[in-house]
């Protein structure tokens, strides 16, 4: 097992998974503009669990949210900033989804481009939960109360993972007998019962026939006749085969592929559109254009076929997708998948809730998970079942977690980096080991000495600190540096100027003119 | 199944109210003046003395000089019988439950067809509309709702007749009929002047089973105007609700869970927010029942149409009012409403997976 | 509201809340700031102001209060037979809207009708909430035995359609009444009979906020330290039912009203009012209906204006008030 400190100078060499650039981030509202975010910067690298600490109210979800771009609009927007997720900067178009006019506090006008916003919600669409995906506090509100769990997963599997589905049947069903020569040899030149077993996964698993694997292993077992064996096999697929409609399976293959195309061609159109290349973008938007009509046309029978029948045409995907959330029911230790796959979200305990939630956020693959206090409505058994789950999955599958809490112990127990936020910025961040051993911003220093500590000798004498004051109203924020009011070093310059978050030393971030003069500029 | 054991108890909840609403009607019979209720079994032109032996022969017939819990044994047990007593008006005489078999057909053809018109407006233009919160849609739709919830039910029937009626209206001759002139009565129908099979008594069913498009044609258009203004009358109520459902689940955490998920925004709105949004709307029914059953009798009496609506005003508008005829009909209605929020009730927990029966 | 506060702090009292008096004005601004709310408030005015007008000078407005005897005052020899005379604006004011049956202008008579149906609403609505207010908290604070009793009869109010049920309790009040010799009119005797059903709405409604109160820690913590069940009811459980009620109240003013007149307008105040003819805006649109047939509408349709505009006006503010003063309360 890879050291915490190993693991993160592995990580500084590659590029980071997401972005956060300047991130600002208001709730307009009847009593003023909360500023709930104010030019938030970091960076998450694959692989890391990264933790977001700080009091309520301080930016954390605003945060997550927005890295999501779920901000609820109205009240919220996005005012400036880039995210880059997967080096895909999902602000770029910004710009274009709406004109802001502040006449005053409480009174904002937000003029939206239609068109704009229907382009960059396709795009976000196919963002969320493929590339990221998110769980929340209460996983009792989070699922869909009349919908089975395993159909919100199967939902979520089909929306992202349809080409590859199609492809796995049509692989199986075109099974040669060369393939089949190539798995009986390798079969053949291994005697060890496990690598063997092993094989058969891997060809079961390649053709997306797990259903079979019993009594193909079975069938090797009990004959030596490896014409006989090819046979039964075959015979097997094709039972399975009968009812499926290939001819419609390539249909929907190549319908979804001409789409994945279409999106493609929109990245361009926004890239030539933010560069300024309007000749080009132009040319893109035409493209777009007479793309969409094409596929509107071409496939508009099978359009309606999904659009009113999708249960019954998609049978074969839906079946194959069943099975994916059963196995990803079972990833997330969840005991009986067969049977909480058909069952409603009341009929589960919260913890059982919540790792249906990471279930149905793996459906495919994505390569970042947000945790927003994944285990704050949960008791403390639950909490450290569901923690263990997706540290497991961070090693396993080297998914990379942004985890937001409130709780120190599970930042100390989970991250590899922490970011701590006060009142909408990040004011420090750094390694776990070195927050909790070396905290420098005067509030990390005040959050760490108001937690109960067992490591710390003579404790009892010591009485525990509290933080004066409180999170401060974000739609007056105070000048300067926002924590200045409550600070116990406060100088004059913290009320003037925003101090700048420096790199004091290796890996080490600080908002604070104890440690830098420097300070933003606007 | 669980789901009938949910129904055997929800069928015994509805035992006191039952009793209850019986209780009452016998409460508000007993409370008229014993002279008034039996006004009706006396000639007029008898002489005194015949009118005390009429009288005493009333009061017997109908168990009034038996102590109050036994004239409530006897009222029960009448009740259980079918039995509601008489009434003697120039639009029905007979027997009250025989009247309530005659007329109810057209007024439950009346409800049938405002209820699911207004279902099929009210289910699009209410998704629509709370799918956009806020927009100029919503306003309209807002103020369609409030002008229409704010005008009295005849009030607007009269409107109609002003625009659309025969003769009387802006299309003249062209009109929808206003009154049940030319309907076609019960001795122009062949099904039932040679009482062949009449399977539910509405005469436009009836005449679309058989065949008759002449009779359909003359019930439809006589259908037009009544259902359309009734239909109006409870479409606000009911688009009200619909967009609040769709603004209060579009403001539900798993909404945030789907677009999460990347569900493109059409699929949110139509597989999560309008089945989560739709499914309370249910129970509204219940409440739409009430206000229909009271506009029916408005809309009757407008229109000049014979159904439940025409008979229990009949019971109070003649020279004698007939409070058998109105203990009967209050006691009708009562069940009616009770039925349909059982049934509602009853469709709602099998619908929503959440309720546990 | 500002000011006070800032009294307060200067003078170093610690802040005492003055709940009723502070939150009252800052109601009425929050109100007074929308617009639409603000229409209902000026729509709903006028016609109260219109209705008191009437009352208190007759001789300028309508035909007074009550009913009206004589018939003459408003003819001024002036027609007396044959049809309606349409809207017209050179007879002098009494004729802008025209006249209906028996040549009676429509202007005044419909600002005395105003009197009579803004007048019982209010009647109705303030008495079904006085009385569901007080069998509500009681049933609510007491629960067992006469919380379920209660439930039980409203239970059975609610399985009755509303205007069914109205006809019927104004018919057999009108006789029971009768023996008794109470004297009373016909709208007495209407507003009486929906009062009757009226009063279940606002039991249920104070019903629930009550038990929610007494759930609360406030309750408890009075209870804690020993004071009466009583004093609890009418210091702490009153005064948070008022403003949910005082918004259904408001919002029940229109339904009230167009209930009102639904029920005159089939007749019902004629159960015991035989002759008399009396002002009222459902009357007004039944006596209008008869020239239908021959194609004359305003003695139907202006009337109806009047009902329609007052529920509107009295509806927008209700919501306003809702709005401001219980934003989670939805029907």
């Amino acid at each position: 097992m890879i050291t915490q400190e190993e693991n993160r100078s592995n990580l500084r060499d590659t590029k980071p998974y997401v972005v956060v650039k300047n991130l600002v981030t208001q709730f307009f509202t009847s009593k003023g503009i909360v500023k709930a975010l104010d030019k938030v910067s970091f960076e998450i690298y694959p692989g890391e669990i990264y933790g977001l600490v700080g009091e309520s109210g301080c930016g954390k979800s605003v945060t997550s949210t927005s890295i999501m771009d779920l901000i609820p609009d109205p009240p919220g927007r996005i005012i400036s900033g880039e995210i880059y997720i997967d080096s895909f900067n999902i602000l770029s178009d910004l710009k274009s989804l709406a004109r802001i006019n502040i006449k005053s506090e409480t009174d904002v006008r937000i003029k939206r481009n239609k068109r704009a916003n229907k382009r960059h919600n396709e795009i976000m669409s196919r963002i969320r939960g493929d590339k990221i995906s998110m769980i929340f506090q209460e996983p009792f509100l989070a699922l869909n109360p009349t919908m089975r769990i395993g159909e919100q997963i199967m939902e979520s599997i089909l929306l992202h993972n349809i080409l590859s589905i199609s492809e796995g049947i049509i692989r199986r069903n075109n099974i040669s007998q060369v393939d089949l020569d190539k798995f009986i040899k390798n079969l053949n030149g291994e005697k060890d019962t496990l690598k063997r077993k092993k094989i058969i996964n891997n060809f079961v698993s390649e053709y997306g026939i797990p259903e079979f694997e019993e009594s193909i292993s079975s069938l090797i077992e009990n004959s030596t006749d490896d014409s006989y064996i090819k046979t039964e096999i075959i015979n097997m697929i094709q039972e399975n085969k009968k009812d499926i409609d290939l001819k419609f399976i390539n249909e929907v293959k190549e319908y979804y592929t001409l789409q994945d195309q279409l999106f493609s061609l929109t990245l361009q159109e926004i890239q030539a559109e933010r560069t300024g290349e309007t000749a080009l973008m132009n040319q893109k938007r035409e493209e777009v254009k007479a793309l969409r009509k094409y596929i509107l046309n071409k496939f508009f029978i099978l359009r309606m076929k999904l659009r009113f029948a999708e249960k019954h045409y998609m049978t074969p995907f839906r079946k194959e997708a069943r099975r994916r959330a059963i196995e990803l029911l079972s990833l997330v230790n969840i005991a009986g998948p067969e049977i909480v796959v058909d069952s409603y979200p009341h009929e589960l305990s919260g913890g059982m809730q919540q790792r249906a939630m990471i279930a149905m956020a793996l459906a495919s693959n994505p390569k970042m998970l947000i945790a927003d206090e994944p285990t704050t409505a949960l008791d403390v058994t639950t909490q450290a079942q569901i923690l263990e789950i997706i540290k497991d999955l961070n090693q396993l599958i080297g998914m990379g977690v942004l985890f937001i809490t409130h709780d120190l112990a599970v930042i100390a127990e989970m991250c590899d980096r922490v970011g701590v936020m006060y009142a909408g910025n990040l004011v420090e961040e750094t390694t776990t080991t070195e927050i909790f051993n070396d905290p420098k911003h005067p509030y990390t220093v005040g959050l760490m000495n108001s937690v109960p500590r067992a490591d710390k000798k003579r404790e009892r004498e010591i009485k525990l600190d509290t933080i004066p004051g409180t999170v401060p109203n974000l739609i007056t924020p105070p000048s300067g540096c926002r924590f200045h009011p409550r600070c116990k070093f406060a100088m004059d310059i913290c009320s003037l100027k925003k101090p700048k978050l420096v790199e004091i030393s290796p890996q080490h971030k600080v908002a604070c003119f104890l440690y830098s003069d420097e300070s933003e500029v606007d | 199944m669980e789901l009938r054991y949910y129904i055997i108890r929800r069928l015994l909840i509805l035992i006191p109210t039952l009793f209850g609403l019986i209780l009452l009607t016998f409460i508000l019979l007993r409370a008229v003046p014993t002279p008034d209720l039996i006004s009706s079994f006396i000639s007029q032109k008898a002489t005194p003395k015949e009118k005390a032996i009429e009288t005493a022969q009333a009061i017997s017939f109908l168990g009034l000089n038996q102590p109050l819990p036994v004239q409530f044994f006897y009222y029960l047990n009448d009740i259980i019988h079918g039995n509601l007593g008489v009434m003697y008006t120039s639009f029905y005489t007979g027997p009250v439950m025989g009247g309530i078999e005659r007329f109810l057909p057209y007024t439950l053809e009346l409800s049938i067809a405002t209820v699911i018109l207004s279902i099929i407006i009210a289910i699009p233009l209410g998704t629509y509309i709370g799918a956009r919160p806020n927009s100029p849609s919503d306003a309209i739709g807002r103020i369609f709702s409030l002008g229409i919830y704010a005008m009295p039910v005849f009030w607007l029937a009269l409107l109609s007749q002003i625009i659309f009626g025969h003769d009387i209206g802006i299309f003249g001759s062209y009109g929808l009929p206003i009154s049940g002139e030319g309907y076609p009565t019960t001795t122009k129908v062949p099904w039932i002047v040679n009482n062949v099979s009449e399977p539910t008594h509405m005469l436009l069913v009836d005449a679309l089973l058989h065949g008759n498009l002449a009779i359909a044609y003359s019930a439809f258009i006589h259908m037009i105007l009544p259902v359309g203004v009734l239909t109006l009358s409870i479409l606000a109520g009911l688009l009200r609700f619909i967009r609040a459902g769709m603004v209060d689940t579009a403001n539900q955490e798993f909404i945030k869970t789907a677009r999460a998920k990347g569900v493109p925004e059409k699929l949110v709105l139509r597989k999560h927010v309008r089945k989560n949004a739709l499914l309370p709307s249910v129970t509204v029914i219940g409440l739409l029942m009430a206000g229909l059953l009271g506009g029916v009798v408005v809309i009757e009496d407008v229109f000049d149409l014979r159904g439940m609506g025409r008979l229990t005003l009949a019971t109070i508008t003649g020279l004698n009012i007939q409070f058998y005829g109105v203990a009967g009909t209050v006691l009708f209605f009562g069940i009616i409403l009770m039925l349909t929020n059982l049934i509602v009730d009853v469709v709602y927990a099998f619908l929503d997976p959440r309720i546990r029966y | 509201m500002q000011s006070t506060i800032s009294i307060f702090k200067r003078s170093g009292v610690q802040k005492k809340r003055r709940p009723k008096v502070d939150d009252f004005v800052s109601t009425m601004r929050l109100v007074l700031k929308n617009k639409v709310s603000l229409t209902g408030l000026i729509i709903t005015s006028v016609y109260f102001i219109l209705a008191l007008m009437d009352y208190v000078y007759p001789q300028y407005l309508g035909a007074g209060p009550g009913i009206v005897t004589s018939l003459t005052r408003f003819n001024g020899g002036y027609l007396g037979q044959g049809f309606p005379v349409g809207p017209t604006l050179n007879k002098g004011w009494w004729f802008y809207l025209g006249t209906t049956y028996a040549n009676i202008p429509l202007f005044p008579a419909i600002l005395s009708a105003l009197y009579i149906d803004l007048g019982y609403s209010l009647l109705i609505v303030l008495s079904g909430a006085i009385i569901g207010i007080f069998i509500g908290t009681i049933s609510a604070y007491y629960g067992g035995f006469w919380d379920e009793l209660m439930m039980r009869i409203t239970d059975i109010f609610y399985s009755i359609p509303f205007l069914i049920m109205a006809i019927a309790f104004t018919t057999i009040l009108a006789y029971s009444l009768a023996k008794a010799h109470a004297p009373i009119n016909g709208f007495s005797l209407i507003a009486l009979a929906l009062i009757i059903i009226w009063w279940p709405t606002y039991a249920r409604l104070t019903r629930s906020i009550t038990l929610s109160i007494k759930s609360s820690r406030f309750i408890e913590a009075a209870v804690a330290s020993g004071s009466s069940k009583m004093r609890n009811v009418i210091t702490h459980i009153i005064p948070n039912v008022l403003s949910p009620v005082f918004v259904q109240i408001s919002l029940d003013l229109g339904s009230i009203v167009l209930i009102f007149a639904t029920v005159e307008y089939l007749g019902l105040g004629n159960v015991i009012r035989v002759t008399q003819y009396t002002p009222e805006l459902g009357e007004l649109i039944s006596v209008g209906q008869t020239y239908l047939p021959v194609g004359i509408w305003w003695p139907v349709f202006i009337p109806g204006l009047f009902l329609l505009i007052f529920t509107v006006g009295v509806n927008i503010l209700g919501d306003g008030l809702r709005d401001v003063l219980d934003p989670k309360m939805r029907r």
